[in-house]
């Protein structure tokens, strides 16, 4: 658990790139040097099976050409009894004189070299006929030992149970020949079968180096060993001279008699095929190192692991290049995070391609994009709308309206009347404060019709017969103290309408509503103030002009119509685009500017 | 994670089993051997365990040719562990051959081989013995084929028969008047080979002539008598051929008391031990026969494989013996000997 909690951590505290690289390597380097080496370890497991199947085949076939070979010399003792006179000679005990037994000698001694020496079988080294104490001999090559004689006498009166022929092995036997040849010994009891008696034994030595022959046809490997050997594992014959007579220790533990094997005795891995004949029960055993065997796979591995190292030093070269490619968009990402983090957003993030990457830094181009269009709108409006209230301000106490509304004053003094003095003071004292005291943005709607009421007075007392003004609220009773609109926004329209008004006609007549209306851009009831007059009305082009003007955020100057628009821009602001100043104007009859806010109760 | 632990564990699993077959010195990679067998029994022919009682029965037990066959025969025996009982009538005589098979049936015997004197009479006897259970076979004189499994028959009966008369032609020189005497005019073998000797005389040697043909019942003396009889009765009698190992004996005896060694000629089949001195002494020229020790021994050695459930086989090789030939249910043991002064001594039977 500890293992796994250590690794989970590790692994996912790497970076990026490392785990992708090490994801590669379990994903590609892993399988396929697995691959390679389970193919490698297949095929020269299949190339020893290969051989492990058909060399004991050959053995079969050599331990057969081998036994048969055996069986024809097995044969040869027989020619033996053929000859009457050579039977006669064996069956005779004793001697009346030497020349009579020196006779004898001379006769069956020629015989012999006649019959094996000569004859046609090049196999057979030496015959040796012991009888009643007699040797009678021919030989091609002589006996190192110079007791020869003594030792063959041993066999001479050996006895089994039968007359077959049977097989001394080099081991049994412990004389060697002058030329050192392997060879084993054929005893023959010679028995005869007429007078049912043992007449003596006959040794044929027989070279073994036919094996050879046999054997070289199908294994020319000199690194292959092969030996035969008796089925107790006396070692008859070995292609390493030195050997021969020796025992195989391992016999016994041979897991199968018939067949192919893999064997770590002696600490070399070597493939073994047995073969152990019916006839003779002679095994023959071919070894050979699995190095040997797997020789020519070995060139074939090493170019694969040679273009194997190749494909993952180039594969991974690609792995850490696709990774770093991966990676460094990435990097170059949270870099660029941390200066937009740092408050700079003029950042612009270039990544080609339209893959994943080039999709999220595209999204994080738009992002700061529209961060940065923000920020900018914000502060432009921001600037609008301290824009917007000083020119309010502005408005509130314009120079030009004081000094007429003191100048009306004055002549009402003048005049000596006193109460419509007293009044326009009272007036003009309260619209100062109501500018100066409550620096909210918004009042309610009670104290901007309160304003409008008495700028319109005041207005009243200078014009006289000039100005009428009516204004309606359709609204309940508590209504006009707690809904709030934006503050300033009747009396730049109203200004408005007397400046223009008054220009053309000789009267103006100025009526306000405010009602509750359904509106049909915001969806919902709102509050709407309706400004009329019944003045000249407004020319189609200026009209145009001026619904242009309302309708894009900038500002012209203080043109004519800015406290319209500066009206409009306050309201769009505060409240969005569904909101805002209409104008309806029939020219020669008169203006109607719709004010339009959404119903608000509380202060915002 | 859980599942990347689980692939790290698979390839651990895979790697092991890779690394895994390489247990023990030894690793099996192919194997022809079918289920284990012991073949090399089949080297030594170990006899098998079981035990029989064989009864040879001769034609006569005081025939020498007879007890040699009974060594042979012995020898045998003891090799295989068989009791070997050899049991016969003294002298050819058919019936109380029968009267012993008779008891020997009821000793329960494993196996009969009889020399029969004579083919036909043998047969309901040895009929009862096979109906017991008791496996019948003939050595050395047949029976009717149906009254017995096969034939242990030592030589050709043409190849003997026709040698037989060669050497007889051959030691006369090819003209002259001869005789033959014979065992018992009954037995089947014996009648063989004088037919194949008449064959070979009418086809060869028109110069010669056969005066009679004499029993001897297997008798040497009375083969003696009646050679000393034929010498007296034709005083131009050249030469004397037996066919039973009985015959050249008395006749070599006769001529040589006659003192006519050498002028009548004396050749048949014999054994060389009684024919020594006779061949030496030029009483006889030579005689013919096989080893019936080797007859002997082949007959057990057929008995007891025949009571393993083995017949005999053409072309076989038996130990000690060699090939025997096997024509139909007859087993032939080998080539007839001769044997003349020169080589005489070498042979023991």
């Amino acid at each position: 658990m500890i293992f796994k909690r250590g690794l989970t951590f590790r692994f996912r505290d790497m970076r990026l790139s490392s785990k992708l690289i090490v994801t590669y390597l379990l994903l590609t380097v892993i399988p396929l040097s697995l691959l390679g080496y389970l193919t490698y370890a297949q095929y020269a497991r299949s190339v020893e099976a290969q051989i492990g199947e058909y060399m004991p085949k050959f053995l079969y076939q050599a331990n057969a050409d081998i036994a048969k070979h055996m069986n024809e010399l097995m044969k040869l003792p027989e020619m033996l009894f053929n000859s009457e006179d050579s039977l006669a000679i064996l069956r005779r005990s004793h001697y009346g004189n030497r020349s009579d037994m020196n006779r004898d000698r001379y006769i069956l001694n020629g015989y012999l070299t006649r019959t094996y020496m000569a004859g046609s079988n090049p196999d057979l080294i030496g015959v040796y006929v012991l009888s009643n104490g007699r040797l009678f001999q021919s030989a091609k090559i002589s006996f190192r030992e110079q007791d020869w004689q003594q030792s063959l006498q041993r066999y001479g009166e050996q006895w089994g149970r039968d007359d077959r022929t049977r097989i001394l092995l080099p081991g049994q036997i412990d004389l060697r020949f002058a030329s050192d040849v392997p060879y084993v010994f054929l005893l023959k009891p010679l028995f005869d079968a007429d007078n049912r008696k043992l007449l003596g034994n006959m040794l044929i030595a027989v070279d073994l180096s036919f094996i050879d022959g046999i054997l070289h046809n199908f294994e020319t490997n000199e690194r292959a060993q092969l030996w035969v050997m008796d089925g107790a594992g006396q070692i008859v014959y070995h292609t390493d001279r030195s050997k021969i007579g020796q025992r195989d220790p391992e016999i016994s533990h041979y897991p199968v008699k018939n067949g192919s094997f893999r064997s770590m005795a002696g600490g070399e891995s070597r493939l073994v095929s047995v073969n152990q004949s019916q006839a003779l029960g002679w095994v023959l055993v071919h070894s050979i190192p699995a190095k040997v065997l797997t020789e020519r796979t070995d060139f074939v591995r090493n170019v694969t692991i040679f273009v194997f190292a190749g494909i993952v030093l180039v594969t991974s070269l690609i792995a850490v290049l696709f990774s770093w490619n991966v990676t460094r968009p990435l990097q170059r990402l949270s870099s660029l995070m941390k200066t937009v983090e740092r408050g700079n957003f003029e950042v612009d993030l270039k990544v080609p391609g339209g893959d994943e990457v080039g999709t999220l830094a595209r999204s994080f181009n738009s992002m700061i994009g529209t961060i940065r269009e923000l920020i900018r709108e914000n502060y432009q409006i921001e600037i609008r709308q301290k824009e917007a209230e000083l020119y309010a301000l502005q408005s509130q106490i314009n120079p030009h309206f004081m000094y007429n509304t003191l100048e009306t004053i004055g002549m009402a003094v003048e005049e000596g009347e006193r109460e419509p003095v007293v009044e326009m003071v009272t007036l003009l004292g309260r619209m100062l404060r109501f500018s100066v005291s409550n620096q909210s943005k918004s009042v309610t709607i009670g104290e901007e019709v309160q304003h409008v009421r008495d700028y319109l007075t005041i207005q009243k007392y200078r014009f006289e017969d000039r100005l009428d003004f009516a204004i309606e609220l359709h609204l309940d009773d508590r209504e006009p103290h707690t809904m709030y609109t934006p503050k300033f926004i009747l009396q730049p329209v109203v200004e408005n309408a007397i400046k223009h008004g008054l220009e053309m006609r000789k009267t103006l007549e100025i009526r306000i509503a405010v009602s509750r209306e359904f509106g049909a851009r915001s969806g919902k009831t709102d509050l709407v103030m309706r400004v009329r007059d019944n003045g000249p009305g407004i020319p189609d082009e200026r009209l145009e002009q001026m619904e242009r003007m309302l309708r894009s955020a900038g500002y012209e100057g203080r043109s004519n119509g800015f406290g319209l628009s500066n009206v409009n821009a306050r309201i769009v602001m505060m409240h969005g685009p569904q909101y805002g100043i209409q104008i309806h104007s029939i020219k020669g009859l008169g203006t109607e500017v719709t004010i339009r806010i959404p119903v608000m109760h509380a202060l915002e | 994670m859980f599942r990347r632990m689980v692939l790290l564990l698979a390839f651990f699993v895979i790697l092991c089993a890779c690394g895994n077959g390489k247990s023990g010195p030894y690793e099996v990679v192919f194997s022809m051997d079918g289920p284990p067998n012991s073949e090399s029994a089949s080297i030594t022919a170990v006899p098998a365990g079981k035990r029989y009682t064989i009864a040879i029965v001769p034609k006569g037990v005081e025939i020498p040719y007879f007890q040699y066959a009974a060594e042979g025969a012995r020898e045998a025996g003891a090799e295989f562990g068989d009791e070997v009982i050899f049991e016969g009538p003294r002298n050819a005589d058919a019936e109380e051959q029968i009267r012993i098979i008779e008891d020997l049936i009821d000793r329960k015997v494993d196996l009969l081989a009889v020399s029969a004197n004579d083919p036909d009479k043998l047969v309901p006897v040895l009929r009862k013995a096979k109906q017991q259970g008791i496996r019948v076979i003939t050595w050395d004189a047949d029976t009717e084929p149906p009254a017995r499994e096969f034939f242990v028959n030592m030589v050709e009966p043409e190849t003997l028969g026709r040698h037989l008369m060669d050497t007889m032609a051959m030691s006369m020189g090819e003209s002259g008047e001869f005789a033959i005497l014979t065992g018992s005019l009954a037995a089947a073998n014996l009648n063989e080979w004088l037919r194949w000797i008449r064959v070979q005389h009418e086809e060869f040697y028109p110069n010669m002539k056969l005066l009679e043909v004499v029993p001897t019942d297997d008798d040497q003396n009375k083969a003696y008598e009646e050679a000393r009889r034929l010498l007296a009765e034709y005083p131009n009698l050249k030469g004397l051929l037996g066919n039973s190992s009985v015959g050249p004996p008395g006749a070599a005896k006769a001529v040589r008391e006659a003192g006519k060694a050498g002028r009548v000629k004396v050749v048949g089949l014999s054994n060389p031990n009684l024919m020594a001195e006779y061949l030496r002494d030029d009483s006889a020229q030579m005689a013919t026969l096989w080893s019936p020790k080797k007859l002997g021994y082949l007959t057990v050695v057929l008995a007891h494989r025949y009571l393993d459930g083995a017949k005999p086989a053409d072309g076989q090789e038996i130990d000690k013996v060699g090939s025997i030939r096997v024509n139909g249910d007859m087993v032939i043991m080998g080539e007839p000997l001769d044997f003349t002064k020169d080589n005489v001594d070498q042979y023991d039977f």
